[in-house]
């Protein structure tokens, strides 16, 4: 069968509506979740876990603050609730309040010197919460019909498994200063071989789905750095724990590594590879007595099936 | 539509006029005073072709209003110094001083005599494109006219930028100032290089989607793939300036592959010179007493003058007369006695002979094959023998056209594109007859708003034509215009017209060196400028700048400063398209492709209060007039009609006194009179009044009228095709004139002039001005080509920022426009910068690949690179015109040049704006 | 019921961007702001190539991804097809634009001008502030449809109740009306005609359809 020609004049664009506040969003939320959840396993063990949950509302605060910053009408953030039947923004928006009630009272009962058992179970509802938000924004990118990269259903796996091995990376810088509990970088190593996974999913699926050329390339251009520093050195580093634990330092770089991998990741996704998927039409139209052809679509550099 | 009120918002009803396709009828939202919206005149639903929808470019009109870098008062230039690099130094005077400065130095010319040493005009006077500035101007043609002899040589691209050939050998041939087809009912249009859907306006695009939808075969010839290329059936990248050998081929497959009777015999018989003998000096055989051409009887066997009754001509063939003459160049007689002969069919089959699919393929780099099928498909087509009652009437149905765009129809090989197109008609008929190939309009035969009626008989069978003498002692020896319009091409004539129409590039040329044995012209002491600005709309803009610094006195109606008016001594702000008055016909037949079932007017009226201190042309024109005290022969001017109607007519009178000042009220509200009252013979008088509520006014105008078919059977008449007596005696006259002057740099034009048009190797002639220079062709290996686009063609409008932006969603919009290929070969990327260059310049831009254009060529759309006009400067865009020579080398004997341009391009780094 | 939709007959359109400048017009969008454009689409390589002229902008899609994604129900689809935005809710995220695949709509932060820094007259006259910083988008002209029908008037028919590119289009491309009535001017065109729209497999059922031929006669 001859090849369907491909149609050339309006490029696929890169969206310019999110920029690195709106990155920065799911920087946050991820590594936010990441650190509640580390911090909900550590309460119900016993073990430090305030600056884990401190630090884990931070960085999802921080992201919803950049939000703010983004959004055209700042001051009428409230009509964010407003649409919880289908809007992943809205239950986003949702879950970020039992996320900070129930976090937010488990430090201050903490600090209040409060009984553990209701601390330990406020940070567990808190994470749960968490995990909900991480779900909501891997879903927020996932409704974007727009955006063929964000369309693959491998992000949400990946989203999920970045996020969760963000936070654990920072649990492992936090634990080299002895802030959070010994386990943290192997933890984040194990997360974070569930993330290269994800992440290769992520790959195939977009292959395989087909994408933007300009999409395809921006995953890949970040690929072999986020394989061997993000991944390969990290682990390497986080590994270091395991013989010389004494060298904290290296591990919690190790941490850090993988964490600025998986916000390297979203900057990417959210920035570089938002690329729409072009406007095109399926056949060409018979103009008097001309002819129609069949038409590919426009400057992607694979095709779905 | 009636200007009516919802809350503060008016509706007037206004026309826009900013290109030949126009009027097109709108109406203006007006809000406190203040223009917002452009909006269709539905008004004219069932009156105007496309049911008073506007084009694109009346939607800049409300910028084009509130513009912010207007010249909103009059202005002198404080700088004495002109030229690109002498700031101005503009400053505001008031209208009294203006005025006083103009009229003062009129006066003093008209009290030194009206003509230099020489017998050109001292004053002179340019307009944009196409007559389109006419209808803005108000009366000022009145005071033109007042004025005495005036210079309109200096063009703002006339002669290269226009449809020239098309214009002179059109009008010439079928009173077809412009060409067209029928398309309401054409089945079959080939379409060299005519790009209708972006210069046909409304109606023409309106017409054309309408007969896709039906069905029509349009097959677009054409290096690029154009608007109208992509609008049409099949696209066929042809190489540039090769269309003449291709049409060749398609006459040669119709004469040699075909049976006869696939053409129209009876049309080639009986409504053209084909059956004319030609006798062995190339002229007419003539009968030797009456002096008439003879044709051979098949009837009687014997030749025959071609106008006695019941004679059935021979359409080809060879044949003995007894007793015949010729007349040659000068009256020059030779007589023969039984003299063997051909018809001019004969003749013009034979040369066309040579010119196979085969021969053409290698010359067009289009497939011999395709050709062949496509001179098929045209056969196929013609519907031989059909007829279509149209008005009761019942005339020939011959449902294929060919139509010509810029680059072909006009320089180098136009004459044979034009010969060929009007030669493919005739074949089968189809020429001014419904479903054809039909005229539009005329401007070198009067009356401009009835070209049916322009028509007279001539001479041998023929319409009258307005061609320039070219005999001893009637030949024009000294020119009266700086382009020597009326001396060196014959078919221009002598109308209104004539000399704007060019040459023009010669004027801007000989001002600064003139050829040998040819005395230089002065400049003009005084140039007026009117929504025109040559320094970007010519070729060779950078020099034409130069040249335009030199002129001693430029007076400038200026909407902003651009890059001619910077060189002017006065600028006058005049009262734009929404802010001023006058009165135009409409409808009936005419340019581009205007075919309505109405006729009438149209009022411009202000929308809204004039912008700072510009003032309607009208006022301005009356105190010209006035202060020179001319106002006598303005207002007769005016009743005679140079503001728009003869005041004065069958039945009805409403002329001005003569020696009043009057108001623009007083002018225009004669004016509506009068042309309601010559359009209903009296019955129907509008007043100024009734045209601002109602905007326009028409009566109906017959269908059949679009042709002239009916006109030529009525008067007896032939069209003058094939064979080119009439012309060719003019270009050997006109050779010999010539040369009695000593002037011989004209003589390869003369060479043009050929009975019947041969094949020149046409893009050999850029090949060779580039040698001529020194230059190495290797150099310059790519055709440079331009395109026109809806929202800019002739708008005047590059400062707009609407146009520019909606123009944007086009890919080819300040782009040079390269073949993916052939740029990739160059290590071109997409969206990098490129530098074009010729022999004579260079320019610059971001270049846009596409797949739609041939390897072997880049275009250029429309005409930017200002570096003046507000707005427009800062846009970057590059610009073929910099870059397109101006030579007599490349002039063809009509004084037309072709948009075309050898040369290279390369990589360049980012230019910064 | 009613369900307004658009057509656009790619045979006829010839991009001259007509629609572009009316709509600009109609709606007073700042520059840059194209609620309809047409693109210039290229097909093929040469010399097989063709040029299509695509009218587009929002294709008020009956399963709009826009109003199941805007979280404040800023935007909206009313009854008859026609999605909206409510500039006094809409809290200018842009979610929406992510999440339409026609790329249909924008957003200014502040006042953008013709001509520098300052509005044009024209500009100051039709400047409306609730515009800035919110979502905006074609809405087919629904004030001009509300006030048409609200007098009788049948949109698409009746000049003074249809969309400003449909009046504007000067080769008849664009036609307007209710596709929910069978003798309407676009249901008789998609009866008459075949016809596609854009990004089918999105799922979004555009009320924005595209002939391309027509129909082969019954036999």
């Amino acid at each position: 069968m001859k090849k369907k020609p491909f149609v050339t004049g309006p490029w696929p664009k890169l969206q310019r509506h999110w920029d690195i506040r709106a990155a920065c969003n799911f920087i946050g939320g991820g590594t936010g979740t990441g650190l509640l959840l580390a911090a909900a396993a550590a309460a119900a063990a016993g073990q430090t876990f305030a600056p884990a949950l401190a630090a884990g509302l931070c960085f999802i605060a921080c992201g919803l603050t950049m939000v703010l910053l983004e959004i055209g009408r700042p001051w009428r953030a409230f009509n964010v609730f407003f649409h919880p039947q289908t809007s992943w923004m809205t239950r986003e928006g949702v879950v970020a309040l039992p996320l900070f009630g129930c976090g937010g009272l488990a430090l201050l009962i903490h600090w209040a010197g409060g009984p553990g058992q209701v601390v330990a179970g406020l940070t567990g509802l808190a994470a749960l919460t968490a995990c909900g938000f991480l779900y909501c924004q891997a879903r927020i990118l996932r409704a974007a019909k727009g955006i063929p990269a964000w369309r693959e259903e491998t992000l949400t796996p990946f989203l999920l498994s970045s996020g969760l091995t963000e936070g654990f990376g920072i649990l492992a810088g936090l634990a080299a200063i002895g802030l959070a509990p010994s386990w943290a970088p192997l933890a984040a190593l194990g997360l974070g071989l569930l993330r290269l996974a994800a992440w290769q999913n992520y790959g195939k699926g977009l292959s395989a789905r087909g994408v933007p050329a300009a999409s395809m390339a921006a995953i890949q251009n970040i690929g072999p750095a986020f394989l061997i520093v993000g991944h390969g050195l990290a682990a390497l580093l986080l590994a270091t724990s395991v013989p010389w634990p004494g060298l904290a330092a290296l591990s919690a770089i190790g941490g850090l590594l993988l964490a600025a991998a998986g916000w390297w990741a979203k900057q990417t996704i959210v920035m570089k590879a938002a690329v729409t998927r072009g406007l095109s039409i399926p056949r060409t139209p018979v103009r008097g007595s001309g002819t129609s052809r069949l038409v590919n679509k426009p400057n992607w550099e694979t095709e779905a099936a | 539509m009636k200007p009516t009120r919802h809350g503060s918002a008016r509706y007037v009803p206004t026309y826009c006029y900013n290109c030949v396709a126009g009027p097109d009828l709108l109406t203006v939202k007006v809000e406190d005073g203040v223009a917002t919206e452009v909006r269709p005149n539905f008004a004219a639903t069932g009156i105007h072709p496309a049911d008073g929808r506007v084009c694109v470019k009346a939607f800049g009109l409300v910028q084009k209003t509130y513009n912010p870098h207007r010249i909103l008062t009059p202005m002198k230039r404080t700088n004495p110094k002109k030229g690109r690099d002498q700031d101005p130094g503009f400053v505001p005077i008031s209208w009294e001083e203006a005025l006083d400065e103009i009229t003062g130095r009129l006066n003093r010319i008209r009290a030194e005599g009206l003509l230099d040493d020489r017998g050109l005009p001292k004053v002179a006077a340019s307009f944009g494109h196409g007559g389109t500035p006419a209808s803005y101007m108000g009366t000022l043609p009145a005071f033109l006219a007042a004025w005495g002899p005036m210079d309109f040589s200096f063009g703002s691209g006339q002669g290269v930028k226009c449809t020239h050939s098309e214009h002179l050998y059109g009008e010439f041939w079928h009173r077809a100032f412009t060409v067209c087809s029928d398309t309401v009912h054409s089945r079959y249009i080939l379409s060299f290089g005519a790009n209708v859907e972006v210069t046909g306006g409304v109606c023409a695009v309106w017409r054309h989607a309408e007969a896709r939808v039906r069905g029509i075969k349009r097959v677009n010839f054409e290096p690029h793939l154009s608007v109208t290329g992509a609008a049409s059936a099949e696209w066929v990248p042809i190489k540039p300036k090769t269309d003449g050998a291709l049409m060749f081929a398609l006459i040669n497959t119709m004469l040699f592959e075909q049976p006869r009777e696939r053409l129209d015999i009876p049309f080639l018989r009986d409504r053209t010179a084909s059956p004319y003998l030609v006798g062995p000096n190339g002229y007419f055989l003539r009968d030797p007493e009456s002096r008439k051409p003879l044709m051979w009887d098949t009837v009687t066997n014997r030749a025959q003058p071609y106008d006695t009754p019941g004679v059935v001509a021979a359409l080809e063939g060879a044949f003995t007369v007894p007793e015949a003459v010729e007349v040659g160049a000068d009256d020059e007689v030779w007589t023969y006695s039984d003299v063997r002969v051909e018809t001019a069919f004969t003749r013009m089959a034979e040369t066309m002979r040579p010119y196979t699919a085969e021969w053409a393929e290698g010359i067009c780099d289009v497939p011999a094959t395709r050709i062949r099928r496509i001179a098929g498909e045209y056969l196929d087509n013609a519907c031989i023998g059909q007829t279509i009652e149209v008005d009761g009437a019942v005339l020939p149905f011959r449902p294929v056209a060919v139509t010509l765009g810029k680059t072909v129809n006009n320089g180098w090989g136009a004459y044979d594109c034009v010969w060929a197109r009007t030669m493919l008609a005739c074949l089968v008929g189809a020429l001014e007859v419904p479903g054809g190939t039909i005229g539009t309009t005329v401007r070198i035969n009067k009356p401009h708003h009835n070209r049916l009626a322009s028509v007279k008989p001539g001479p041998d069978g023929f319409m009258t034509a307005n061609v320039n003498p070219t005999k001893r002692g009637k030949w024009e020896e000294k020119p009266t215009g700086r382009n020597a319009h009326k001396t060196l091409v014959p078919l221009v004539g002598n109308g209104a017209w004539s000399q704007a129409l060019g040459p023009t590039h010669l004027a801007w040329m000989f001002v600064r060196e003139s050829p040998e044995s040819w005395v230089r012209p002065s400049y003009p002491e005084m140039w007026f400028i009117y929504r025109t600005n040559p320094a970007i709309s010519f070729w060779d803009t950078h020099q034409l700048a130069e040249t335009i610094a030199r002129m001693p006195f430029v007076v400038a109606f200026a909407y902003t400063v651009d890059e001619t008016n910077y060189m002017a001594d006065i600028l006058l702000p005049d009262a734009t398209d929404l802010e001023s008055t006058q009165l135009i016909r409409m409808g009936g037949t005419k340019f581009i492709e205007q075919h309505w079932e109405h006729q009438g007017v149209v009022l411009r009226q202000p929308a809204v209060d004039p912008c700072g201190e510009s003032r309607d042309m009208t006022w301005i024109a009356t105190e010209l007039a006035r202060r020179t005290g001319l106002i006598e022969k303005y207002n007769a001017a005016l009743n005679r009609g140079a503001g728009s109607v003869p005041l004065k007519g069958d039945g009805f009178d409403f002329s001005l006194d003569l020696d009043k000042v009057h108001s623009g009220d007083e002018i225009w509200n004669a004016a509506c009179k009068a042309a309601t009252a010559e359009l209903t013979h009296g019955a129907d008088i509008k007043d100024l009044a009734w045209f601002r509520e109602n905007g326009f006014f028409v009566v109906p105008f017959k269908r059949v009228d679009w042709y002239l078919y009916p006109t030529m059977v009525e008067q007896g008449l032939r069209f003058e095709l094939p064979y080119q007596e009439r012309l060719t005696r003019a270009g050997i006259e006109l050779g010999r004139r010539l040369h009695e002057q000593d002037i011989h740099w004209w003589d390869r034009q003369l060479a043009e002039y050929e009975p019947i048009p041969r094949w020149h190797d046409i893009p050999e002639i850029w090949i060779n001005a580039l040698r001529n220079t020194g230059a190495n062709p290797d150099d310059y290996p790519f055709w440079g080509v331009t395109t026109k686009s809806m929202q800019h063609t002739t708008g005047s409008n590059a400062a707009v920022q609407l146009m520019d932006e909606v123009a944007g969603n086009l890919r080819t919009h300040g782009r040079v426009v390269m073949n993916r290929k052939a740029a990739e070969k160059l290590g071109i990327k997409r969206d990098s910068w490129v530098e074009v260059r010729s022999v004579a310049n260079f320019t610059r831009g971001q270049v846009e690949l596409v797949e739609g254009i041939r390897p072997d060529t880049i275009l250029i759309t429309g005409q930017f690179q200002h570096w003046a006009t507000p707005y427009a400067k800062d846009r970057n865009y590059p610009s073929l015109n910099t870059i397109t020579p101006m030579s007599i080398e490349l002039t063809d004997a009509n004084g037309s040049g072709s948009d075309v341009v050898r040369v290279s391009v390369r990589p360049i780094e980012e230019v910064a704006a | 019921m009613t369900r307004y939709v658009m057509v656009a007959d790619l045979r006829r359109c010839v991009g001259c961007q007509t629609c572009t400048a009316a709509c600009r017009h109609a709606n007073a969008t700042p520059p840059g702001v194209q609620w309809r454009r047409v693109l210039d689409l290229e097909i093929g390589e040469y010399p097989e190539v063709q040029r299509v002229f695509v009218p587009t902008g929002c294709q008020h899609c009956s399963d709009p991804p826009c109003v199941a994604a805007c979280p404040s129900t800023a935007t909206r689809q009313r009854a008859d097809g026609i999605v909206t935005i409510d500039y006094d809710i809409c809290i200018g995220c842009l979610y929406c634009a992510l999440a339409c695949p026609y790329e249909a709509r924008s957003k200014v932060d502040e006042p953008v001008y013709a001509y520098g820094d300052d509005p044009t007259a024209s500009e100051t006259a039709r400047f409306d502030p609730r515009t800035i910083g919110v979502a905006q988008k074609c809405t087919f002209c629904v004030d001009v449809i509300d006030a048409g029908v609200a007098a009788g008037l049948t949109p698409g028919k009746d000049r003074a109740a249809t969309p400003a590119c449909a009046n504007a289009c000067i080769s008849g491309a664009l036609t307007f009306g209710d596709i929910d009535d069978p003798n309407s001017a676009v249901s008789r065109l998609l009866r008459e005609n075949k016809h596609f729209r854009m990004h089918e497999d999105a799922g979004t059922k555009p009320g924005f359809y595209y002939l391309w031929d027509k129909e082969a006669l019954p036999l």
